[in-house]
């Protein structure tokens, strides 16, 4: 059903060049569009730990913070982690998609120095600063994993 | 098929201007051969002059809905990973599109009609891009040309100036070294610690005028600083036919300068920043370039550099081909709120009282829009220095007052008070008051404060950083005198400071809250995941700088889902919000001013995604809208080409990699 919503959107905005944007869709193995169909949980399914939070926190106070603010509320050209914005862009899509995000474009000057681990921890600390529930489980670093589990800006 | 046929042969025929300027006036020798009054868009925005206007009519509020998709331009692929923050306003002059875009910013040129990629310049910086304070793709680039020649020139995340041949994409030879000034050098200061580390860059697009490149600088962000020394921001003059560097203005005056007491303690030597790094306005007319300068070394915190601290937050006007100073005016005395001056600033000629007045406006984080005269620097109505707190930071020095305009009034909110909280129910305005006990809350320019775990966590602020209005900045219509502007109110920012480590800074205090005793952090701003503030969350503003008068505001971008579909709002009316973006730039047309939503929503009605909005320019009303499949991250720009119009914008964000999308009317319809 998502899919089908998806693939009708965009066929009507690309109208005539929709043939020549397939193949740049298919060759992305991570796109935005890659919703897996069979999530079970969401963020509101208490996915993190407080532990964890804390290792994050600690990440995102020492790179993120410079750019995003240590309330995470953005500056000029970082967007707020927090709030309508974030959870606009990500609502409905699975949490691998937003560690791939991070662990592949941030921190913008210096990509990849934070490994699926503590991406993945900077990720519970976004949860927690977002106001989902903290639970008695890490949030997994495995992709396949975190497919299973959906962004959902409002409770369920 | 026939339309791309017919867009080729367009192409051809018009690289000569076909309407090159007849009369003798020194204007008119200056003045661009290709304009906006002719649909073209030949600079960032639109002209020099910060206008973001065309006169196009063609796109209406009758038909606005109608729009569709012409092309898009995926931009992935210009660089080694997809960007998701592609800011970038694209250029059209004959017929052809210039944009920058990718991870390492290289630039494209497009045929305007189809989208088709016509030639590709992209730069390995290897370590020095990757070391760049500002990179990804920027905001875009400068066009030039004499008559013969066309030239497009930027600058890369490595801060070196580049010029093209605009017909093929080459490195001009003539130009620098190659087709390259690498702008780390011949900068009246070392730039340490080495060129390939060394920390300044730009992002903005460069502004031409009267053979002049002017380029600014920027660094990285400001609120936790590594030191309080920094490399210098200057801003530079360059032939635009050679690369020669014709002068550099020091926006913190060097020993015997004027405003070199404005630093106490010695303390111009060492600070840095200060910089430009929004776009610069030229009045090619007067010869005149504007400089919307930015805050010195430590956003939050100035101790390290007491004094007023010229020109960090000032607004300079320079002679063009000299880079002697004119005149100039601090907007915020010893900035300490991170009060940059974030938007290009805005040529008027207006009158006021009958009076014809040569003016400049410029929008403000602060949503405080600043009106001067642009020959004389006086303002326009008069500014009140209107005494403000002196907060107790240890080593903080305080200037004792702010000028604040007597007109027009503030088109944003950028202060805080019981008030302000959200109010949807008893229950959430509880809620939030319990949430902001723990900060200092205040009008503008309520200062920073030492952040303690049992509170104030921090002063919260509106318009401090990512408030008001940013570096998409507002537009002018030259017909009503009228100026459109963007702003956010609902973005809160804490304003507290910390002692770092010193491995971390050598500042006595960087931005930061106090972690709480059990080794967490506060908690976030939101409430029962709402913003803390009242609606609305962001706004379009019509100023008419006759009158200095707000004429008319609305809420911009639908109401966010978190509001919508609240399980304690259920049963309550609350009219559209508009959304907290701080990111969106405007567009005015002869009839609309057009902006985009900066944040995704889902709606019944249509897939998930954004909305491009027009505005009828005299009302204020939403006269249409068209689906946009991520938010706007990029000013809109438009064109005419073969007797259609198009609205060319970047949308990026969250999931989505960067995209130019290009919409006109359906062949037949309704135009």
């Amino acid at each position: 059903m998502r899919m089908t919503e998806r693939t009708r959107s965009r066929g009507w905005l690309i109208g005539g060049t929709f043939a020549a944007v397939i193949p740049v869709l298919a060759a992305r193995l991570d796109s935005p569009w890659s919703v897996s169909r069979t999530q079970s949980r969401t963020v509101w399914d208490s996915v993190y730990t407080i532990s964890q939070a804390a290792v994050g926190e600690a990440a995102y106070g020492k790179t993120c913070a410079r750019c995003h603010g240590a309330s995470l509320s953005g500056a000029d050209e970082s967007p707020a982690l927090t709030g309508s914005g974030f959870l606009g862009n990500w609502n409905g899509l699975p949490l691998s998609d937003l560690q791939t995000r991070i662990r592949t474009t941030m921190p913008t000057d210096s990509v990849g120095i934070y490994d699926r681990r503590l991406v993945t921890d900077v990720i519970a600390y976004l949860l927690k600063a977002n106001g989902f529930p903290a639970g008695n489980a890490d949030l997994p670093n495995d992709v396949e994993q975190l497919k299973e589990i959906l962004i959902q800006a409002r409770t369920p | 098929m026939i339309v791309a046929f017919a867009a080729s042969a367009a192409v051809a025929a018009q690289r000569t201007p076909v309407n090159a300027p007849t009369s003798s006036s020194a204007a008119a020798d200056n003045a661009p051969p290709f304009t906006t009054s002719r649909g073209e868009w030949p600079s960032y925005t639109g002209d020099t002059r910060g206008s973001r206007y065309s006169p196009l009519d063609q796109i209406t509020a009758r038909n606005f809905g109608t729009l569709e998709v012409a092309w898009r331009f995926k931009t992935d692929s210009l660089g080694p990973r997809p960007e998701f923050k592609l800011e970038g306003t694209p250029l059209m002059v004959a017929g052809v599109l210039y944009a920058t875009g990718g991870t390492n910013r290289a630039v494209v040129a497009l045929d305007a009609v189809t989208g088709v990629q016509l030639w590709v310049h992209r730069e390995d910086e290897g370590d020095r891009g990757a070391a760049a304070p500002r990179p990804l793709s920027g905001r875009g680039l400068a066009y030039w040309t004499d008559g013969r020649e066309e030239r497009v020139l930027y600058v890369t995340p490595g801060y070196r100036l580049i010029a093209l041949d605009a017909k093929t994409g080459t490195p001009i030879p003539t130009f620098g070294t190659g087709g390259v000034v690498d702008l780390k050098t011949d900068i009246d200061q070392t730039i340490l610690p080495d060129l390939v580390t060394g920390e300044i860059g730009f992002q903005g697009a460069p502004v031409v005028g009267r053979d002049v490149i002017v380029i600014g600088a920027s660094f990285r962000e400001g609120i936790t600083p590594k030191s309080y020394k920094n490399n210098k921001g200057y801003v530079r003059g360059f032939d635009v036919r050679t690369g020669k560097r014709l002068w550099t203005f020091h926006t913190i005056p060097k020993q015997g300068e004027p405003g070199y007491e404005t630093w106490l303690n010695g303390s111009a030597e060492y600070t840095g920043n200060t910089g430009v790094w929004t776009q610069l306005t030229v009045d090619e007319e007067l010869g005149l370039v504007y400089l919307p300068v930015e805050s010195p070394t430590g956003d939050y915190y100035g101790g390290h550099r007491p004094g007023n601290n010229l020109y960090g937050e000032s607004l300079v006007c320079l002679d063009l081909k000299t880079g002697a100073k004119k005149w100039h005016y601090q907007i915020v005395h010893h900035p300490i709120w991170d009060f940059d001056l974030a938007s290009a600033p805005i040529l008027a000629d207006i009158t006021v009282d009958g009076k014809a007045i040569k003016a400049i406006a410029a929008p403000t984080k602060q949503g405080i829009l600043y009106v001067f005269d642009r020959v004389t620097g006086k303002p326009v109505w008069p500014f009140e220095e209107k005494p403000v707190e002196r907060g107790d930071v240890p080593g903080e020095w305080y200037s004792p007052t702010q000028p604040v305009p007597t007109k027009p009034p503030a088109y944003a909110k950028n202060g805080t008070s019981i008030d302000d909280l959200v109010d949807f129910t008893p229950e959430l305005r509880a809620q939030a008051v319990t949430i902001a006990s723990r900060y200092k809350l205040g009008p503008v320019f309520t200062p920073p404060v030492v952040s303690k775990a049992d509170g104030p966590l921090g002063t919260l602020a509106r318009g401090a950083t990512n408030g008001g209005s940013n570096w998409p900045g507002g537009s002018y219509d030259p017909e009503t005198h009228t100026v459109y502007v963007a702003s956010s109110n609902a973005a809160p920012a804490v304003l507290g400071l910390v002692q770092p480590s010193k491995d971390r800074s050598d500042m006595d205090w960087i931005g930061g809250t106090a972690p709480q005793p059990n080794g967490a952090r506060a908690g976030g701003l939101s409430v029962q995941g709402l913003s803390i503030f009242k609606p609305p969350y962001g706004t379009i503003s019509a100023i008419n700088l006759d009158k200095g008068e707000i004429s008319w505001q609305v809420p911009h971008g639908e109401t966010p889902d978190a509001v919508r579909n609240h399980e304690m709002l259920k049963g309550i009316t609350i009219p559209r919000t508009g959304q907290p973006g701080f990111l969106v730039g405007t567009l005015v047309t002869k009839t609309l001013v057009i902006a985009g939503d900066p944040q995704v929503t889902t709606l019944s009605t249509r897939p998930r995604g954004a909305m491009l909005r027009a505005y009828d320019k005299a009302s204020g009303a939403e006269v249409g809208s068209v689906f946009l499949p991520a938010p706007v991250s990029g000013s809109p720009m438009t064109y005419a080409v073969h007797g259609r119009q198009y609205i060319v914008l970047a949308v990026s964000g969250g999931p989505y990699s960067g995209e130019y999308i290009a919409f006109r009317l359906p062949l037949d319809g309704s135009r």
